[in-house]
């Protein structure tokens, strides 16, 4: 079956305006929104910034939000931008799913009240807004009961590829309608970051000009109504335009930098142009990512110009206007692009007066009364998570295939960094108890799966990713995934903080380079892609406790929809102690009678048949809801069972996360118990620990029961129901923070 | 001169974590980037910063590093020529 994916909304916050009126006039009137400092409490005044000209208290008027909530820039530009976008749509939050990307999430506030978590305790609910997932569900909630949820955080291409995910979800059928984008406001931390890294021009940026000396930050948000044509029509919603393709690929090249040849974009635009069925040639515009670095602009050039090697379609940077918005830039140029093509207008690239050998030749002047019937839009982030989607008028548009393919999806391989567990094999269980409040993993000894040069750069996180992805791709007997899936709810904690502690103790100067590159939660998954070579689709997402399941359902989505065959899936987290300590005053971690942990987990999962290793189980569904009512969990599992043609009788037990602390865990019980009937409970964080990345761990304890054909005795909650009977099917329910909840069913391979 | 030849190795290995290198493996006079050490762009970065924090030389265009992290020689000439404290 082939349908069309439909714009039916859209919203925008940025420098050159709040609201698609206001971006449209300054786009018509080629003024750009850069300016000097004014609302960032910032000593770095030689950057000039795209900043939103609003104050955090005149945005949450609008909003009608009251001043003492404790509330984040990033959330508040995110809600202006989703609430004109349902607007447009005539839709309400209720029922449709968000996926929105974000990197610095509520890093504002934590850079601002950082040393008063330290010292004083009178900040602390700001520490709750802190992650990414915590900004996203701050958003959505001020706006209506969202049933799906979940952030995506690959730097700069973050809201590009939360389209992408959106647009899997449509043609898989999982929801009608989806509301994607990207918000981000500006930091001192990523100022100060960028600034290490040495790419901030003290002038106007002049993106693919000879004399380009880097980038303007800005900051802003957008968001797309996406919508399945059907859905759309059963409303009596026409389209604004249609999604026609999209490519995701990894430049797989170096943690910051972009090849010379430009391999990641170019992989990006050709897949999106495949996706859609069309030719190069028919591209009437292409929005660049263009940042005005030296690098990117050069590298981005020479991509296109392997796409275009004759006639190269009109192109521009809009970040001349807005500046570089980061990981809202995705959602904030596709919705330019809208307004261009609704409008008729080539937006310009502003400031460029002179040509340069390695880059293309932009549009510099504003030219009007242009059709645009697709548009391609590019979206790089760090790491090379390169991301570009072609837009096309509605009736110009590309149907796309809405169709699950048959056959099962079956994980190949399962390796575990934990605490009581350094790469054991899957029959080795823990069998004591943690009795510490706080441990760390294990590590096993590094040396032999990266080179030392390589290696020594590498946070510890993202060495323990490579370690336990290289084992699981051993393991599967698999050189090269062909996605690379990751989870991480804080990323590298311990780098990001040492930068953050630097930049709130001794100031804005002298900052460490390798320390800012590693706070981005994208550079685990891209370091596992760089060092085995992988150029295949590459997310990670960043939402709490359902960070590893969002990698999981991409993945697993994807299998389905047979665009990919073999994926790569990871959950890695981190702690120190001094972060530990921050987590405890949230009442995240540190409660009574649970113990914190880290962990990093791979495996390795395929579309049945791709793979010669011996399968270690099935996964038959997995579905993710957002505060879901017990009714509507009770339909899930079941529509979860009848897909997989069981009943509840055929589980052998359901894999909860709970954690050890009795008031925590005490309405997850009682729920298991209403929804499940008399299925044995089973648990795994006392063994294990608490962690973000702990329903990786859950997956991992889950895979080696079915594999092995046994469910150890220490996992069983009561003693009395324990069983050797080899199980047949587990189901993993993850409530832990009783709004985000996942359920996995997992099943037993069938021998022949 | 000479003495700072030795100190800066010794600070490099510290600050760019090159954990398996000594001293004694780093040749003053050959490349630190490429065929040489095998260092690159962040690590002059990493480079730029160490010889703020030192020596108070300020750069503000990372290609001028390009020229002064030639080799340890040239940039312990570097450093004594233009250091502020």
């Amino acid at each position: 079956m082939a349908s069309q994916i439909w714009i039916t909304g859209y919203g925008i916050v940025s420098a050159i305006g709040v609201g698609k009126d206001a971006v449209l006039r300054s786009l018509l009137s080629s003024s750009t929104g850069i300016s000097s400092l004014r609302y960032l409490n910032t000593s770095h005044h030689e950057f000039p910034v795209g900043e939103v000209k609003m104050d955090n208290g005149e945005m949450a008027s609008c909003l009608g939000i009251g001043k003492t909530e404790p509330m984040n820039r990033t959330a508040l530009m995110g809600m202006l931008a989703l609430q004109e976008a349902l607007q447009e749509a005539g839709l309400s939050a209720d029922g449709i799913g968000l996926i929105s990307g974000t990197t610095v999430g509520g890093m504002d506030k934590s850079e601002q009240y950082y040393l008063d978590y330290l010292q004083n305790d009178s900040r602390n609910d700001y520490i709750k807004i802190h992650d990414c997932g915590a900004t996203t569900e701050l958003m959505a909630d001020c706006l209506g009961r969202f049933a799906f949820m979940t952030t995506i955080s690959t730097a700069c291409s973050s809201a590009a590829n939360a389209i992408l995910l959106g647009a899997n979800m449509l043609r898989s059928g999982e929801l009608p309608c989806v509301v994607v984008g990207g918000s981000e406001c500006l930091t001192k931390f990523h100022l100060n970051g960028f600034n290490s890294l040495m790419i901030l021009d003290k002038d106007l940026c002049r993106p693919f000009d000879r004399s380009r000396a880097g980038l303007n930050l800005g900051e802003g948000a957008a968001y797309l109504v996406l919508e399945n044509a059907e859905h759309a029509v059963a409303r009596g919603v026409k389209p604004l335009a249609v999604l026609s393709g999209y490519g995701n690929a990894c430049d797989a090249y170096h943690q910051t930098a972009s090849s010379p040849d430009g391999d990641g974009a170019y992989r990006a635009m050709s897949a999106a142009l495949r996706m859609a069925g069309m030719d190069a040639s028919q591209v009437d515009y292409v929005n660049a990512h263009g940042t005005g670095t030296p690098n990117n602009d050069s590298s981005e050039s020479a991509a296109m110009r392997r796409v275009w090697p004759g006639n190269m379609p009109p192109v521009s940077s809009t970040k001349s206007f807005t500046g570089h918005t980061t990981s809202a830039s995705g959602a904030i140029e596709a919705a330019i692009c809208l307004l261009a093509m609704q409008h008729r207008f080539l937006p310009p690239n502003l400031h460029f007066a002179d040509a340069d050998p390695d880059c293309v030749i932009p549009v510099s002047q504003l030219r009007t009364g242009v059709e645009l019937r697709h548009v391609l839009c590019n979206s790089f982030g760090f790491g090379g998570n390169d991301t570009s989607f072609l837009l096309s008028k509605p009736e110009a548009g590309s149907k796309l295939a809405f169709l699950a393919k048959e056959g099962e999806v079956k994980v190949y391989a399962a390796k575990c960094i934990a605490a009581q567990n350094s790469l054991a094999p899957l029959c080795q269980f823990p069998s004591e108890s943690l009795e510490t409040p706080f441990q760390r993993a294990a590590d096993p000894d590094f040396k032999g799966y990266m080179p030392p040069l390589e290696a020594r750069r590498l946070g510890r996180l993202m060495k323990r990713a490579v370690v336990t992805s290289k084992e699981a791709l051993s393991e599967a007997g698999l050189e090269m995934p062909e996605a690379i899936l990751t989870g991480t709810g804080l990323g590298c904690i311990e780098t990001t903080e040492f930068f953050l502690d630097s930049l709130c103790k001794e100031g804005e100067q002298l900052l460490k380079p390798t320390c800012f590159m590693q706070s981005t939660h994208n550079t685990i998954g891209s370091a596992v892609a760089t060092q085995i070579g992988c150029h295949g689709y590459n997310v990670t997402y960043a939402h709490k406790e359902m960070s590893f399941d969002s990698a999981l359902y991409d993945g697993v989505l994807q299998l389905r929809l047979g665009d990919i065959r073999t994926v790569l899936v990871g959950g890695h987290d981190e702690l120190t102690l001094s972060y530990y300590k921050l987590l405890e005053k949230t009442g995240f971690l540190g409660l009574e009678g649970e113990s914190a942990c880290e962990a990093s987990t791979s495996f390795v999962l395929a579309a049945d048949g791709c793979l010669d290793a011996r399968p270690l189980c099935v996964v038959k569904g997995i579905r993710l809801l957002y505060c879901p009512e017990e009714r509507a969990l009770r339909q899930a599992i079941g529509c979860l069972l009848a897909d997989a043609g069981m009943t509840m009788s055929d589980l052998s037990g359901v894999v909860l996360s709970v954690n050890g602390n009795a008031d925590h865990d005490a309405p997850a019980l009682a729920l298991c118990r209403a929804l499940f009937a008399d299925v044995p409970l089973l648990h795994y964080k006392h063994l294990f620990g608490e962690s973000y990345a702990a329903s990786g761990l859950g997956f991992y304890v889950s895979v080696a029961c079915l594999a092995t054909a046994k469910i150890p005795d220490a996992l069983y909650l009561d003693p009395a129901r324990r069983s050797h009977v080899a199980p047949k099917a587990l189901m993993l329910f993850n409530t832990t923070d009783n709004k985000c909840c996942s359920l996995t069913l997992l099943s037993q391979v069938k021998t022949e | 001169m000479e003495d700072l030849i030795p100190y800066l190795k010794k600070e490099i290995i510290e600050v760019l974590n090159l954990n398996d290198i000594t001293p004694d493996d780093i040749d003053e006079d050959a490349s630190l980037f490429n065929e040489g050490l095998g260092l690159d762009s962040i690590d002059a970065l990493e480079l730029i910063v160490f010889m703020e924090k030192n020596y108070g030389i300020k750069l503000s265009n990372p290609n001028e590093g390009k020229e002064i992290f030639k080799s340890i020689r040239v940039m312990a000439e570097y450093i004594q020529t233009h250091r502020t404290k």
